[in-house]
């Protein structure tokens, strides 16, 4: 059962981990590349969107790549 | 609907419902506290921010999953849906307060990381009666986080409505998770009979409006519009529609509404494009039909947003004989202008 556990949390650690990370980003570039409404609205907007990228990045960074390369 | 976002969408009224939700908030905590102190003097305080903040938030979430069901049966509740998600906010909020306690109350005493003390400080993962029942509370809490997360229209938009929904119709999970939460914590510390039944008639209530809304639904979807020469369709008669109204049809399997405004009808999808909210129970506000939900609107002759928005729907033509009114089933291309039958 601990082994269990240690794997669930290790990979719920690194998953927010990475998270993190990717939310850093995305409030500094990847929110421009996603949406251009995103120019014209305040920083404050960005930084609501922060925790909302640290929990969705997955599908954040698929749609970001998607987007550059079309 | 818009050309930029605003971190927070306030007007008056909002801000007015806001300020509610504080105040109510600011009540029950002052005053579960009060009673607990009164009836109970031994419990320590952070036994009763937890106890507090718990029970808020259970209070909360079954506020919210009432709301959905009650503004469907009667549209005059419908100001409660439109601060549906603050309340949401709202309420994560106060899970966290209750979630982050506990975990500093009971499991960052010792030299593990708090979060792996969680998982670990109780190991009968076997038993009912003694399941770590924080463990299941912890899980509702990453739900609530992801949904609080991503509630700005943003997410709505950049998500797609549909894996948006997905998302936040997880919310039941959390119930589900949040009712074992209780049940089991409740049951390990001491059981009481009064918070139990609370319980069981807030599932109760939530379960039958839902199934009560699911049956009127499926009766509109049921209602049958007969069919007539040339691919017309009978819906209703002129007088059956008020006045800056409109009444909901379904034709070739999708939703219209047909809207009747300054002695003209017009009839356009059903579906908002924000999220999917039903204009039909919506009315004609300044020429615009306004989403009931969150006050998207659109022109009912050519299912466009007025400028500068962007947003377009599908229209329908539509006839009069007498008194009778008549739909070409085939929906046009969003946003197509379509003239107006007079009266
Ligand atoms: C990290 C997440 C969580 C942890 C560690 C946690 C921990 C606890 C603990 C230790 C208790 C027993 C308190 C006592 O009776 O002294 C409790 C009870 C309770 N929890 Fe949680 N919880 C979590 C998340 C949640 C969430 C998300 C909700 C609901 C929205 C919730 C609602 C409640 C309620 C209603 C009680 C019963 C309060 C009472 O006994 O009066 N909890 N929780
Ligand atoms: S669904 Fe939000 S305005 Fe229509």
């Amino acid at each position: 059962m601990e082994i269990v556990i240690d794997v669930i949390l290790s990979v719920l650690g690194l998953y927010f981990g990475i998270g993190l990370l990717f939310g850093i980003y995305f409030f500094f570039k990847g929110a421009f590349k996603l949406d251009e409404l995103i120019i014209e609205s305040k920083w404050t907007v960005r930084l609501l969107l922060v925790p909302g990228a640290i929990g969705l990045w997955p599908i954040l960074l698929l749609k970001i790549i998607n987007k550059l390369r079309t | 609907m818009g050309v930029n976002y605003q971190p927070v969408l306030w007007n008056k009224n909002k801000k007015k419902y806001d300020k509610w939700i504080a105040i109510s908030m600011f009540i029950y905590l002052i005053s579960f506290i009060g009673i607990t102190f009164f009836t109970n003097s031994q419990t320590s305080i952070e036994t009763l921010v937890i106890r507090s903040f718990g029970t808020l938030a259970l209070a909360l979430l079954h506020i919210i999953l009432v709301i959905g069901p009650l503004t469907r049966l009667n549209t005059r509740l419908l100001p409660l849906l439109y601060n549906r998600r603050h309340l949401g906010v709202s309420m994560f909020i106060a899970a966290l307060v209750h979630g982050g306690f506990s975990i500093f109350q009971f499991h960052s005493l010792g030299n593990v990381n708090p979060i792996y003390a969680l998982f670990t400080s109780n190991m009968e993962y076997d038993s009912l009666a003694n399941f770590p029942f924080q463990v299941l509370g912890f899980l509702a809490l990453i739900i609530l986080f992801l949904m609080a997360a991503t509630s700005h229209d943003f997410w709505l938009k950049n998500l797609s409505p549909k894996v948006w929904k997905r998302l936040h119709m997880m919310v039941y999970i959390a119930y589900a998770l949040i009712l074992l939460h209780v049940f089991l914590g409740a049951f390990q510390q001491q059981p009481s009979i009064s918070s139990i039944s609370i319980l069981i008639i807030g599932f109760f209530i939530i379960a039958t409006l839902h199934i009560i809304t699911a049956i009127k639904e499926s009766r509109i979807d049921k209602k049958k519009t007969s069919i007539i020469e040339e691919g017309w369709e009978y819906v209703c008669d002129l007088q059956e529609i008020p006045n800056d109204r409109a009444k909901i049809f379904v034709v070739s399997k999708e939703r219209i509404a047909v809207f009747k405004y300054n002695n003209k009808l017009s009839a356009i999808s059903n579906v908002c494009k924000h999220q999917g909210g039903p204009l039909g129970e919506g009315k004609v506000v300044d020429g615009c039909v306004t989403c009931p939900w969150h006050g998207y609107q659109y022109l009912p002759h050519n299912g466009q947003s007025p400028p500068p928005f962007t947003e377009k729907i599908a229209t329908y033509r539509l006839k009069k004989i007498d008194n009778q009114i008549f739909v070409l089933p085939e929906a046009l291309a969003e946003g197509t202008e379509v003239e107006p039958v007079t009266f």
